[in-house]
Order: structure tokens, then sequence, then C-alpha cells
């Protein structure tokens, strides 16, 4: 496992490597990028053959550290370290698999764009950010390689900045994260200060041996989970989600959707035994998990904006992953289970999307329609992300739900089972309202009806592979199909905090999840398809507030914009006003003016006339005498 | 015996009277005479705390000739340019010296 490292530097050099060369190469230089991807892919396969080399059932793998020292000051060190354990390879499979399908993807979606070698660039850094973020051992190189991922996101949002709601996307997303990372790196730095290193094993060791007060350790962990929520786009910080689906929809898949947005998820998961430790920590992860999984599913009912809703159902499953999360107990292995299998169906969402988007130029399912005609393997390929989105059986979506609701129902009790679960209908609703939007019934916008057509095989063959994974990728939870595999068990005996856990199904609960998602769909179908939708316009029509409360995403960005109007100008008036006049006039002209009035009177006293001088010095050699004199005599 | 103060307060009145006239007179002569004045309160100053600090050493009154050696000397010096400018610009007055003054 040591050569762990390997698999970020690939992409690393081959961004170095594109950065200055790109324009040399022919095509350029899109195939460096793919092949590192590739190549990091494959070097995966080794760690991971070499991390599972002798264990056996219920027995954690040996964490590999390794690293040098970047920077030392006397006792502040900066340390390029790896840490790989089983959480580190779990990201490890997700991140260079997906990476790999996108640039793949890529290469047909984004033929003939303009910057077309620059876009594989910044993947490439994308790529070696994550894969650091997910191997470092200090938070200190964490924070660098999540600022990393968070420049990357920015410039892969704005790559369309011609357009200027990309532009403006893209700033949205940068300082709402800003947020979130302003307050990680305060805790970082809350952290350091309490048990004077970076290293995020030793300050788990130092929480769970209780060197930290309870009031700085929650300090430290709300902290660091505020970072997480911005990164993760957890509510309220999670309007720049929807917005960045102005970026070219392989980005979405890859970043906004299957990697980076997972970090804060990651980053939650890699400190959870300091949370469990910290009063207060988990209860305000689950709280803030259950209000974005249950806030983005009621939004997404209404969206139209193909993307937009899947980003919305990307919400909604950072907040399932977060709720899993705060329930303790199992939650971490579901939580990464489902952010496992999310990566695969939810790139495959976006990648479907990106093939209607590509095919018609239309992202309003309002423009489209009848679509399944035309391009029938998306329209499969995107109801199999759907349905595993929504958690039917036996997809794989299914399975880490399952676990979800029953780490929920074991730990938390019957109140927040009863929520999540109205959330997994939700997203039955919205996510198959969606499909049925954009690939059943008629068409309603006869031009994009008539030019759509299947995409071409650069993009299909990744699209069917992640539709594979879509439908075979829950069973990793069985114990069987695990062994096959080569691990000691199914997912929950390899990755586990304290003991493992094997997956068994509780029919009771398998019937609420499967009915409440079930039931979603049916719905959906219901309103939207039966009568062409007729339906769900006369319900609307009996609650106009609500649909309205609903489209406009509960006014969140009418009143941050309103926050930035008033108060944030307001504050920024007081501060110029300050600036200007205290500062400015008063304070560096002040002392300009007062330079040239004093300059003006006295000059009159230069005469060049000697004896005035000579009276001055005698004048000024009495005053001194006079002084001493005094002085002395006392 | 004659108390020190007496000796200081004549060299004070004596400097005193000649910082008044060089810092007053406009004609050279003139103050090159107060110059004069003062030098020689320095002197009495001298030989006065000499007999009185230090009567065994001689210092003081050392001092004192070297003063008026070199007060003679400047005198002479200075006389002969006063002489000289006097015969250039028929005037000792040194507001009116002042061409190399911009």
């Amino acid at each position: 496992m040591e050569e762990a490292w390997i698999i970020p530097a690939i992409p690393a050099a081959v961004f170095a490597f594109m950065f200055f060369f790109r324009n040399l190469l022919p095509r350029q230089g899109d195939f460096v990028s793919v092949l590192g991807a590739l190549a990091s892919f494959v070097v995966f396969f080794f760690v991971l053959a070499d991390a599972l080399d002798g264990i056996s059932l219920g027995e954690k793998i040996r964490p590999a550290v390794e690293g040098f020292t970047w920077l030392e000051f006397s006792d502040f060190e900066i340390r390029i370290g790896f840490y790989v354990d089983e959480l580190a390879i779990v990201m490890l499979s997700v991140v260079t698999f997906v990476a790999l399908m996108v640039n793949f993807y890529s290469l047909g979606y984004m033929k003939g764009e303009n910057h077309y070698g620059w876009y594989f660039t910044i993947l490439s850094l994308f790529v070696a950010s994550m894969l650091t973020l997910v191997l470092a051992d200090n938070l200190l190189l964490l924070y660098i390689t999540w600022e990393l991922v968070g420049i990357c996101s920015f410039l892969l949002i704005g790559f369309f900045f011609e357009r200027r709601s990309a532009a403006e996307a893209a700033k949205k997303a940068f300082v709402t994260t800003r947020v979130g990372d302003t307050a990680f790196l305060i805790g970082i730095i809350f952290a350091f200060y309490q048990v004077g290193t970076f290293d995020i094993q030793t300050l788990i060791e130092a929480a769970e041996a209780g060197e930290i007060s309870d009031g700085w350790l929650t300090a430290i962990s709300l902290l660091i989970f505020v970072g997480c929520m911005g990164k993760s786009a957890q509510f309220p910080l999670h309007v720049w989600l929807p917005d960045a689906m102005e970026g070219p929809t392989p980005v979405s898949a890859l970043i906004h959707a299957a990697t980076m947005v997972v970090a804060g998820v990651y980053l939650t998961a890699r400190l959870l035994p300091m949370f469990e430790v910290a009063p207060y920590a988990l209860d305000f992860v689950l709280i803030v998990g259950l209000i974005t999984t249950i806030f983005s599913a009621l939004v997404g009912l209404l969206q139209t904006d193909i993307k937009r809703v899947v980003a919305y159902s990307t919400l909604n499953s950072l907040g399932l992953m977060f709720v899993a999360l705060g329930a303790g107990g199992h939650g971490l292995t579901a939580a990464l289970l489902y952010l496992f299998v999310h990566a695969f169906f939810k790139a495959l969402l976006f990648l479907s999307a990106g093939s209607v988007l590509h095919a018609t130029d239309r992202q309003d399912a309002l423009e489209l329609g009848g679509l399944w005609r035309k391009m029938p393997l998306t329209a499969i390929l995107f109801g199999l992300g759907a349905a595993a989105m929504a958690g039917v059986f036996p997809l794989s979506g299914f399975f880490a739900k399952d676990e979800i609701l029953a780490v929920v129902l074991d730990e938390r009790g019957p109140v927040y089972f009863g929520l999540v679960l109205v959330s997994v209908a939700l997203t039955g609703v919205y996510i198959a309202r969606i499909w049925i939007l954009t690939f059943l019934g008629k068409p309603r916008d006869q031009h994009a009806y008539d030019h759509a057509h299947e995409s071409g095989p650069l993009m299909m063959i990744p699209m069917v592979l992640l539709g594979i994974l879509t439908l075979v990728g829950g069973l990793v939870v069985f114990s069987d199909i695990g062994q096959e595999l080569g691990f000691p068990g199914g997912f929950g005996q390899f990755l586990f905090v304290e003991e493992p856990e094997d997956f068994h199904f509780d029919w009771a609960l398998v019937g609420a999840s499967v009915g409440a998602a079930l039931l979603g769909v049916l719905m959906a179908f219901y309103f939207w398809l039966v009568g062409s939708g007729r339906r769900a316009a006369t319900v609307e029509a009996l609650m106009p507030e609500m649909a309205l409360i609903l489209r406009r995403k509960f006014f969140i960005d009418e009143v941050y914009q309103a926050g930035i109007n008033y108060v944030m100008l307001g504050a920024a008036g007081v501060v110029s006003w300050f600036d200007r006049a205290v500062v400015n006039d008063t304070g560096v002209n002040g002392a300009g003016v007062l330079a040239r009035f004093a300059g003006d009177r006295l000059k009159y006293q230069q005469t060049g006339v000697v004896p005035n001088y000579a009276l001055y010095i005698v004048v000024g050699v009495v005053v001194l005498a006079t002084i001493a004199v005094v002085t002395v005599a006392r | 015996m004659i108390p020190l103060e007496h000796f200081l307060v004549l060299s004070g009145i004596l400097f005193s009277t000649g910082i008044y006239g060089v810092l007053s007179r406009r004609n050279a002569v003139l103050i090159l005479m107060s110059v004069e004045l003062m030098l020689a309160a320095v002197s009495i100053n001298m030989t006065a705390f000499a007999v009185y600090i230090s009567p065994d050493l001689f210092t003081g009154i050392i001092f004192a000739v070297f003063v008026i050696v070199v007060a003679a000397a400047e005198v002479a010096l200075g006389l002969a340019i006063i002489v000289r400018v006097f015969r250039q610009r028929a005037s000792a007055n040194v507001d009116e010296v002042a061409s190399l003054k911009w």
C-alpha cells in the first residue's frame, strides 16, 4: 500500500505536462488525460490487492502511513503524508473509476468546444487534488487539496465563461463554499492549538482520550463540519450546487455529484470518532442532513430543468449520507455504502442528462418529451439511474437506502425514521417525474425532438458501464459476493467502525422503504403521465402559494440576495465611510495638510539674516542651560 | 579673598555684552571687538577656576594664554579681511557683504 502515492501523482504529472505542452500535442492532449485516469485506476487495483492481502473476516486492514516533511519551522511542520485505510480505499475506488468514465465521456461530449485541452488539464488537476484529499494524513494537506478541488470546481463551473450565468454561478459556488472553508480553517487552527499537530489520527486519539475539553471539542467538530456543509452543499449553504449545473455536464457528474461534493461526507466520516466524543456534534450532523434531504426533495418536485432536478437529488443524497453519519452506530458503513453506489448512479443520471442535452440542446424538460423513441438506450439508462435513486429493489440505491433506514431506526427511533421515509417517497416522485417529462408522453418541442439522436459510442460506453454498476453495485453488501471479489466479506465487513456488520434483510424495513419509493414513483406516473400532466396542474391550482414557494426554492436565494444588498452592502457602506472620512481624510491627508500648514507659517522664520540664526542658537542654549540648571539643582 | 562668584559674574557680564554686540552690530569691526570681549570672558573664567579649584595645576592658565594667542591671530586675520572688504566696497557693513549668498 506504500505505493498509494502514485495514484494522485499520475494525474498531477498529467496536469503539469498538459499545462505547458497541451497545444503542441495532437487533439490538444486529451488522450494524455484519459490515459492518466486509466493508469490511476489500474494502480488503484494494485493498492487494493496489497491492502486485502492476508486480512480475514472482522479484521481491519493495517493503515499504511507514508510521507515526508515538506516545510518545518521549529515545532511547526507541514507534512505531505498519505494514510491508506478502508475509508480511503472506498473513496479511491469511486474517484478513480468515475474520473476514468467522465474523461472518456468528455471525449465525445466536449468535442469541438473552445479551450478543449484546458478542460482536460483542469480535469486532471481536479482528479489529482481529490485523490490527495482522500489520502491526506493531516488536516493541513487536506485543507490545501480541499481548496484545490474548490478552485477546479470554480474553473469548471465557469468553463463556458462567455455565458454570463456560468460566470455568475462559478462565483456563487466559490463564495458560498468559502464561507464553509473559513470555518473549516478556524477549526483546523483550534485543533492545532489544542493538540499541537495537524495529524488526523493524533487528533482523534486525543479526542478519544479526553485530552481536549468538551467545549473545545464541540467547537472544533462543529467548525470543521461547517466546512463540510459548504463543500457538500448542506442547508443553508446548499445554494451553489443547483447553479453549478452551468458547467459542462461531465463535470457535474464527476465533481458535483460523485466526488468533490462528497468530500464533506468523507471528512465527517474520517473524523467520526471525534464527532462521536464531542457533545451535540452528531446531533447537529443529523439535523442538518435531515433538513437538507427533505428540503431538496420538496424543491426538486417542481423544477423542470433536468440537470437541476438531478442536482437536487444530489443534495437529497448528500443529506441522507449525513443523516446516516449523524445517526451513529453503523452509520459510517451505511453512509459510505450510499456514497459508493451513489457515485455510480448519480454519474449515470448526469451523463444520461448530458446525452439528452447533447442531442437536443435543451435542458428544460418542458421543451422535451417522448424522447424514448429517439434515444431508447439513454431513456433506459436514465430510468435505471432514477430507479436506483428512488431506491427500487434490487438496484444499488435500494441496498444503501435500506442500510441508512435501518441505522436511523435502530439508533434514533421512529420519528427520524418516518422523516427519512418521507424524503425517500418524495425522491421517488420527483426523480420519476423528470424521467416521465423527458422521455415519455408527447414531444412538446417538435424541432428539438426531430433533431434528437442517440449519442456516439464514446459517450454511450461509459454510460453503459455505469449502468451495469448501478444495476449490480449494491450487491457488494452480500458476504458471498464480497468474498468472490477477494474481500473478507460484504461491504459492512470491510468498512466499519468497531465491529463488522453483516447485511441481512429485515422484511418490514424493506417493505417500508421499497413501498415508500414505489408509492412516490406511482404518484409521479399518476400525476404527470396520465392525462399529460393535467392532474398535476389541477393540484397545483389548488395550492398556488405552495407551488410558488417550491418553484422559487423557498426564496432562499432571494433572502441571501436581500442579505447581501442590505446587511452586507450597508456594513460595507459604513466601513467605506470610516475609511474615507477617518482613515483617508483625517489620517493620511490630515498629516499632509498639517505639514503643509506648518510649513506655510514657519517659512517666515527663515529670514536669511545670519544674526537672527545666531540669536536662535543663543536662545536655545539659554533655554537648555536653564533646564539643566533647574534639573541639576533639584 | 575675593570669592569665585565675583569672577564668574564679571565673566558672565562680559560674555553677554559680547553676544549682544555680535547680534546687534552691523559693522564688522565692532563685531570683531565683541568677539574679543567673549574670548576675554572665557579667559577670565578659566583663570579663576584654575586658581580656585586646582591651584597646583596650571592647565586653566595655559588655556587662557592659548586663547589670547588665538585671539590675536584671529583679530589680525579678521582685520586684514575687513580692510580688504572696505577697500573694495567703501563699507564695513556685514549685511552688504552678501555676494556668496543666493
